[in-house]
């Protein structure tokens, strides 16, 4: 007790000082979250595009498909199967599904052609489950059964196309042979997911598959549950039920990618972090030493008196700990206030940022927000509190070591 | 007995002797174009003339071929040392400037070779139509001033092959394909492939000028002259070989 009361003694003796040194580590701390907030932000963005847009919360497909899907292949497609359909809709968390047909094609508009991915889309289900009718920009859905597609604005600027207009979708049907869909575009959409903007064309399923000569078969179910936190729940349920070749995925699995590029940067916000610590490290050494150095008279005096070595040690890195709690209440409620202000600021516009246009491989578009996490909140404080106590040991050490004679007679 | 086998040996003889008198089979005349048009072995020089949207490219290139096997390789100076290995269904490509060997399959396939109409897969495509599609004698038409017979060929259920039905205009005397039009299974003509000249070389007719028209795309068309064609020539020893690609 007599040491903490010593420790917080000391800090408060240079107000100035303690603060200082406090602040880099609580600067260290602002950094953190607000870098770490904009990555939630991104990846929240993200997750949310792909459910919405992309995968729905789970998908149902056969398990050879879903090892090759990217080639978009006619091979290994799923039938209707009433009997699965009762199994996903007696779901937890079910909210409604919907069945996609996907395959290459190559888009052509009379001059150029372009390699696109076709998605052959249930009209009277796909709205329900993802989002894409609120991001037509002109016209509307196609109807069912007929040659109709929409695509995005992006991919029709580039091919020179509007609503009216008719394109040719070049496809090779289950047999390889040419086919072609002969389609009018009924609508454009700019979705926050660029991919979807630039290489997606949607026409309605029945017309895939009489195209593509596949039956009545298509490529997956896609499950929207009524929230995110039912997904892992529904997954097992459904894995448990349906056999053996068939296989579910979740939004996590299709969003590989952006798991990926979410792990990289926050190990690249760890790097920022450690940076900024090891100079706020720096700061501490030189605090505890200059306050050594001023108490040099005190410290042997306090040894003389019988005050162990170790006890020194553990009054100087309690006033360290000190200097860690107020950077880390600082650095926290800092970045509170930032994140906050940002986010009522209107986030980051990719737009004036002038990305708009650009693609960085994440389903992103439109204004970032930055997120906030307790757990990155409670890491980053307890982080810079080991860097403090940790980079206080050495000086403390030090000065412990002083003989006490010669600390009182230092000068 | 042994009559009776000598007495239908006789009748099948008769049969299909007076049937290659009475008429000719689509089937026949495909047979006779595709083995007129094919070479067993050969060097050749040629150049590639495409067309797309006003803008003009000519690449050149000489190639070798026997059987199954094909080796192309572009001598103009912009494509100079870029490499095609055929190998039966296999196609490699060699980069000079990458210094490296690709595969090429899947979807690349589909693409026009070096940017022209010709699909790499067109390349590819296997000589035993008569396999792939069931043939039909439409009758006889006129194309550029010769007697042509008229054919279509609808791909055989079950099949995999890229087009879906071909009309096929053959040279009634020659035997050589004077006009293709490829189409795809919804009806859309696809490509149309033209002979614009043929020359008797070495005592056999063969096509040297052809354009092929990719009806997808206006105004784009790849025209293939032939400049010099050397039949049954001695080929390098082990030229089909990966290795001789690099």
């Amino acid at each position: 007790m007599f040491l903490l009361r010593l420790a917080l003694r000391n800090l408060t003796r240079h107000k100035r000082r303690t603060l200082i040194t406090g602040l880099i580590i609580a600067i260290a701390i602002f950094i953190y979250i607000l870098t770490e907030g904009l990555m939630l932000g991104i990846t929240e963005l993200s997750f949310r595009n792909i459910i919405n847009l992309e995968s729905g919360h789970l998908q149902v497909m056969e398990q050879a498909y879903w090892e090759e899907r990217e080639k978009m292949e006619l091979d290994n497609l799923l039938s209707p199967e009433a009997e699965l359909v009762d199994e996903i809709k007696n779901l937890p968390g079910f909210a409604n599904m919907t069945k996609q047909l996907k395959f290459a094609a190559n888009l052509n508009n009379g001059i150029d052609e372009l390699p696109v991915s076709g998605i052959g889309i249930d009209l009277e289900s796909f709205t329900n489950v993802f989002s894409l009718e609120k991001h037509l920009v002109s016209g509307k859905m196609p109807a069912p059964g007929k040659f109709q597609a929409v695509l995005g604005t992006k991919l029709a600027e580039l091919m020179d196309l509007a609503v009216g207009d008719y394109i040719v979708l070049l496809v090779r049907t289950e047999e390889e042979t040419f086919n072609t869909i002969d389609a009018e575009i009924t609508g454009l959409y700019n979705s926050p997911h660029p991919t979807l903007n630039e290489s997606t064309v949607y026409v309605p399923i029945e017309i895939a598959q009489n195209s593509l000569n596949v039956g009545n078969k298509f490529s997956h179910y896609v499950i929207r549950l009524t929230d995110r936190s039912y997904t892992a729940a529904a997954r097992s349920a459904l894995q448990a039920e349906i056999t053996s070749n068939h296989a579910v995925y979740s939004w996590r699995d299709l969003s590989e990618s952006v798991m990926t590029m979410a792990q990289t940067q926050s190990v690249e916000t760890q790097v920022i972090l450690a940076i900024i610590l090891v100079i706020a490290a720096v700061g501490i050494v030189n605090t505890i030493i200059l306050s050594a150095l001023e108490r040099m008279e005190e410290l042997g005096m306090m040894k003389a008196m019988g005050m162990k070595k170790w006890e020194i040690i553990v009054s100087f890195m309690v006033e360290a700990a000190g200097i860690g709690i107020i950077g880390g209440i600082i650095g926290i409620a800092a970045g509170i206030i930032g994140i906050g202000i940002f986010n009522l600021s209107g986030g980051i516009s990719l737009a004036a940022m002038g990305a708009e246009d650009l693609n960085y491989g994440l389903p992103i578009k439109g204004s970032i927000y930055a997120g906030w996490s307790n757990r990155s909140a409670i890491f980053v404080f307890v982080y810079g509190l080991v860097v403090s106590v940790l980079a206080s040991y050495l000086p403390a050490r030090w000065a412990a070591r002083k003989d006490p004679v010669k600390s009182i007679y230092h000068r | 007995m042994k009559k009776l086998s000598i007495y239908l040996i006789l009748f099948v003889l008769l049969v299909g002797i007076s049937s290659q008198v009475m008429a000719i089979t689509a089937d026949e005349i495909i047979n006779r174009r595709d083995k007129n048009e094919f070479v067993v072995s050969a060097y050749s020089e040629a150049k590639m003339i495409i067309t797309n949207s006003g803008r003009k490219l000519v690449k050149e290139m000489r190639s070798w071929q026997e059987e199954g096997m094909a080796l192309a390789e572009f001598t103009n100076p912009r494509d100079r040392g870029t490499k095609f290995l055929k190998r039966d269904d296999n196609l490699w490509m060699f980069f000079p400037e990458a210094e490296d060997v690709v595969k090429i399959s899947g979807h690349m396939l589909e693409q026009g070779m070096m940017g022209s109409d010709f699909s790499y897969e067109d390349m590819l495509e296997s000589d035993d139509l008569t396999d792939l599609y069931q043939f039909k004698l439409l009758g006889e038409e006129e194309v550029k001033g010769r007697t042509a017979y008229k054919l279509e060929g609808i791909k055989v259920p079950g099949k995999d092959v890229a087009y879906y039905r071909r009309i096929i205009w053959v040279d009634k005397d020659r035997f050589i394909g004077l006009k293709e039009e490829l189409y795809a299974e919804s009806g859309r003509l696809l490509k149309v492939a033209e002979t614009l000249e043929v020359k008797e070389i070495e005592g056999r007719w063969y096509p040297v000028r052809s354009i092929m028209n990719n009806k997808l795309k206006k105004n784009t068309s790849t025209e293939f002259v032939l400049q010099k064609i050397n039949f049954n020539p001695d080929l390098p020893e082990d030229i089909f070989s990966l290795e001789r690609l690099r």
